[in-house]
């Protein structure tokens, strides 16, 4: 996880544990349901996007792996990762992974690269943990 | 996919088990309809192959069951390992989460490989016992129950015979339900259950007694939990009291059975695969200080329930079913006492009692020349000890517990029990899990009655040192550290074993605080000791 910056492409293979689920946002009916999730692997952590279904179906302590996946902004200005319309995310197992609460990809403020204007860098760190899921 | 064998979400992974069974199906179906095509398998291959499709076979498709079976005995030359080791994955991989025909198919065919004697079949046997939760009293749950014990009562003599293992781990398991059943009070569907359960148990105690001592020392424990069930009530009067009914040569006393150590096997048969996975990986790869997130989905899983007592099985599991390798005890991987510290800490209690029992029952007859081993006892006292300072309250609570084992857990077996836990504490520190008990004895918090009793089972005695004309004032800082350094230096005059040293050890254990020990403890290890030495 810790290599991924935000892009407008599906581009994102990774397996992480998801280690906290928030509550779904009441938002525009039972289909449009999105949900914020805590995850993370042996590199670094991150915020997921869970959409509809998927925020029933995933739990903290499940293996996840995502194919496909897209890191970006969402309508908050937030750099989160997501499944998106052609990534998919299926569970792998439960419990058996190590992980690092830090750094935080989504808790870091990013801007395209000076040099290299279609690739963001990381600029400065916001938060070394999340705020909205900060450790036990 | 959606799956034919298991109740799966469309967001779960294909799993590799249940991919390879399908696909060796569909390709072999029409060879699986009779006529038997008479050709020989002429590699293993193949062999295989025709064995998963089969599997898959009679899992998904029930109404043909006996073509299968007849099929299966016709092609098999392995005596049905390959068979029955596929059945097991199953069972171990997906049993709790497959469709209610197909786990009534596990148990018809697990019928089957018993009754052809397949190699494995007991294999099969435990990954099923093993799958029976405790304290889950769900139509489900119990119904695995009756299945299991209607095949070892079916099955009983060629199983007396052949496996006479399987049986002793069918009754740890099947006393151990009782136990938390038995709380369960007045419900109709709980009590058929019961009574075949009662049967069986009281039917291996009776008749084959030989077979259950090979459980070992915890069976008195988990009977001591039935005596509220009238024939268990009966059958521990006759075990204390006329252990000749028992017809078992050189049986006569009760206590013979504490010798002998329970292996860590009886404990995980009370564990589902999952929750022994989780655990190990705990116990092996979670840094000490990163475990709080691991420990809320652990709780949240498996030890939610009131009614389940799960949490003792784990106990008795994590002392003598995982004993972690040197390179893990040495790393900062989360060591054995604390997830045993969090336990306790996270049952109230009533339980709580039960899970000291639990840590501390192979103390209660250790002997390290029979067969025990330290390791089993090393969790109860480095919990004890590092739970000094910051959570003296632990530490007070098992010294209270373990003086109160002495006294009380058999009161005709006094000196056995004392003696046990005696050597017990003298292992731990011959054997190097701790420098010394020190910290605990001269830790204020705890009462000088317990530390006094501690101090008889090191065969330490705990007088306070002698007033010294070098010391007259009120402030003995001085004298304490002197007399620290006068062990020492004696010891290194005269040698660790010499009785002469003695006396220093004790003055300066009833003279100094804990922590100054451990401290110059520790300094005297790096060098940076600063003083005469």
């Amino acid at each position: 996880l810790r290599d991924i910056t935000p892009a407008a492409e599906n581009n994102v293979n990774a397996r992480f544990i998801l280690l906290d689920k928030a509550r779904p946002t009441a938002e525009e009916g039972p289909q449009h349901r999105k949900c914020l999730a805590l995850a993370a692997d042996e590199t670094a952590a991150v915020h997921f996007q869970l959409w509809g279904d998927e925020c029933d179906a995933f739990n903290p302590g499940d293996i996840v792996l995502l194919t496909d996946g897209i890191f970006s902004y969402d309508r908050n200005q937030d750099a989160v990762l997501r499944a998106g319309r052609r990534g998919r995310v299926q569970k792998l197992g439960e419990f058996c992974m190590n992980f690092v609460e830090t750094p935080n990809l989504s808790e870091i403020k990013w801007a395209p690269h000076p040099s290299d204007p279609k690739n963001y860098a990381a600029v400065s760190v916001v938060s070394p943990y999340s705020r909205l899921f900060p450790p036990l | 996919m959606e799956s034919k064998l298991v109740n799966r979400s469309p967001y779960d992974a294909d799993s590799p088990l249940e991919t390879s069974l399908r696909a060796a199906f569909s390709s072999l179906k029409s060879k699986l309809r009779p006529p038997f095509p008479l050709t020989i398998l002429d590699t293993e291959e193949e062999y295989s192959k025709l064995n998963r499709a089969i599997l898959y076979g009679t899992l998904c498709e029930p109404e043909l069951t006996e073509v299968h079976i007849k099929h299966l005995h016709g092609i098999v030359s392995d005596a049905y390992k390959y068979f029955t080791k596929m059945l097991v994955k199953v069972v171990n991989e997906f049993y709790c989460k497959t469709f209610g025909n197909v786990k009534k198919q596990i148990l018809r065919m697990t019928r089957e490989m018993v009754s052809v004697s397949a190699i494995g079949f007991d294999v099969l046997l435990v990954a099923l016992l093993r799958q029976i939760v405790g304290g889950d009293f769900s139509k489900e749950n119990s119904w695995l129950c009756v299945e299991v014990l209607d095949i070892l009562w079916s099955f009983w003599d060629c199983l007396v015979e052949e496996e006479p293992v399987i049986l002793s781990g069918a009754l740890y398991v099947f006393m151990r339900l009782l136990a938390d059943q038995s709380r369960v009070l007045n419900d109709p569907s709980n009590e058929s259950l019961m009574k075949m359960e009662i049967s069986f148990c009281l039917r291996m105690l009776r008749e084959r007694f030989s077979i259950c001592l090979r459980i070992g020392r915890d069976i008195v424990r988990l009977l001591q939990d039935l005596l509220s069930i009238p024939e268990f009530q009966e059958l521990w009067r006759d075990l204390v009291c006329n252990p000749s009914t028992f017809r078992v040569d050189g049986f006569v006393d009760i206590s013979q059975i504490y010798s002998r150590r329970t292996s860590g096997w009886y404990f995980s048969l009370r564990l589902t695969p999952e929750m022994e996975s989780h655990l190990r990986f705990l116990l092996s790869h979670v840094k000490f200080g990163s475990q709080k997130r691991y420990q809320v989905w652990f709780a949240k899983k498996f030890l939610l329930s009131e009614k389940s007592k799960v949490a003792i099985d784990i106990v008795r599991f994590i002392c003598c079913g995982h004993h972690p390798s040197n390179e893990v005890i040495g790393s900062d991987v989360i060591p054995r006492w604390a997830v045993i510290g969090w336990l306790l800490h996270h049952h109230d209690d009533e339980i709580r009692t039960k899970l000291k029992l639990a840590l501390f029952y192979d103390w209660l007859f250790f002997d390290e020349g029979a067969e025990d081993s330290v390791m089993d006892i090393e969790p109860a006292v480095l919990l004890m000890v590092h739970s000094v300072p910051k959570y003296v309250d632990m530490t007070r609570s098992l010294v209270e517990f373990v003086v109160m084992l002495s006294d009380r857990y058999d009161t005709r077996r006094k000196e056995v029990v004392f003696g046990g836990i005696s050597r017990a504490f003298q292992a731990v520190v011959k054997r190097g899990v701790v420098r010394s008990l020190d910290v605990v004895l001269t830790c204020d918090m705890i009462s000088p009655v317990l530390r006094e009793i501690l101090a008889k089972f090191l065969q330490i005695e705990l007088k306070t040192a002698p007033a010294d004309f070098r010391f007259p004032t009120t402030n003995q800082t001085r004298h304490c550290f002197t007399r620290y350094i006068e062990f020492h230096r004696c010891v290194a005059a005269k040698g660790e074993d010499s009785g002469e040293c003695a006396k220093f050890a004790n003055y300066y254990r009833a003279l100094c605080p804990g922590e100054w020990i451990e401290k110059w403890n520790e300094q005297r290890e790096s060098g940076t000791f600063p003083g005469p030495l």
